[in-house]
């Protein structure tokens, strides 16, 4: 029979113990995996409570950077909103700019034609420029009538 | 311009019995850069069939028969063939045919009293 030393024997002790230990850890293990919720950490399961402070700081880290990025559009908004009554009202500056023109142009328009209704003799005459009536005025006035009706005609 | 003004004046001018009508219808009427014009002034001064009218517009080039308008000088070729007495008329063709310096004159007037020949 072998005689077994005391050292040899509390080796084997020892390695038994691990093995051992090392089966038990393996079986949690499986057992902690089959929980969908939860992992092991150091043997113990952890549940899934314990991940929601730091699925709360990852929320808030989102909802801070969508907020940040609503605050970004928003910016962006009304910088074109801004641009945007710019042009609006330097349209309706030229539009303004132009319809006064035009107030004025007609204004003078219009005072130039009465000036000119006023300077024409108003004749009403329908006889005054018949052959028969002409006939018998003086050349010289016929020569200066014509002149003045084609004058007319060389300066349009 | 008012046409039916130019009109009766040139009318009156054609029918008045002073000379100096033909003067003022050679001077505004036959110069007159309108087509129109010349057209009523070469009626005027046909119909007046005297001889300084009719040499106005049978021997002077650029006028009357002479036009460079072909309508002008249609419409006064129109009124010499109208003439009652047309004796004035054949009598300074006749002339322009022999004597006038331009050939282009000559040729207008000898087609001209040709066709008047032919109508009367």
């Amino acid at each position: 029979m072998q005689k077994i030393s005391p050292l040899r024997s509390s080796i084997e002790a020892f390695n038994k113990f691990k093995a051992l230990r090392a089966n038990k850890a393996q079986k949690e293990e499986k057992a902690a995996q089959t929980n969908p919720f939860g992992i092991t950490f150091k043997g113990t399961v952890i549940q899934m409570d314990v991940f929601e402070k730091t699925n709360k700081s990852e929320e808030n880290k989102n909802h801070l950077n969508s907020l940040k990025e609503k605050m970004q559009n928003t910016g962006k908004l009304l910088a074109s909103a801004w641009v945007g009554t710019i042009n609006k009202f330097s349209s309706l500056k030229a539009n303004a700019i132009a319809f006064g023109n035009k107030i004025k142009d007609n204004t003078i328009a219009t005072a130039k034609k009465i000036q000119e209704i006023g300077n024409t003799k108003i004749e009403i005459n329908p006889f005054k420029y018949s052959v028969a009536r002409l006939q018998n005025q003086p050349v010289s006035e016929l020569r200066t009538m014509l002149s003045n009706e084609l004058q007319g005609v060389s300066n349009e | 311009m008012n046409n039916r003004r130019v009109k009766n004046i040139i009318e009156a001018l054609g029918k008045h019995k002073d000379e100096e009508s033909i003067k003022i219808l050679n001077e505004l009427g036959t110069n007159c850069p309108i087509d129109e014009v010349r057209e009523m002034t070469s009626k005027a001064l046909i119909r007046k069939n005297t001889h300084e009218a009719l040499e106005i517009m049978i021997v002077n080039k650029g006028k009357g028969i002479n036009d460079l308008s072909a309508r002008v000088a249609m419409c006064a070729i129109n009124e010499l063939l109208a003439l009652k007495d047309k004796q004035e008329a054949l009598k300074i063709l006749e002339d322009t045919i022999n004597m006038h310096s331009e050939k282009e004159v000559q040729d207008t007037a000898r087609s001209v009293k040709a066709l008047m020949s032919f109508s009367s």
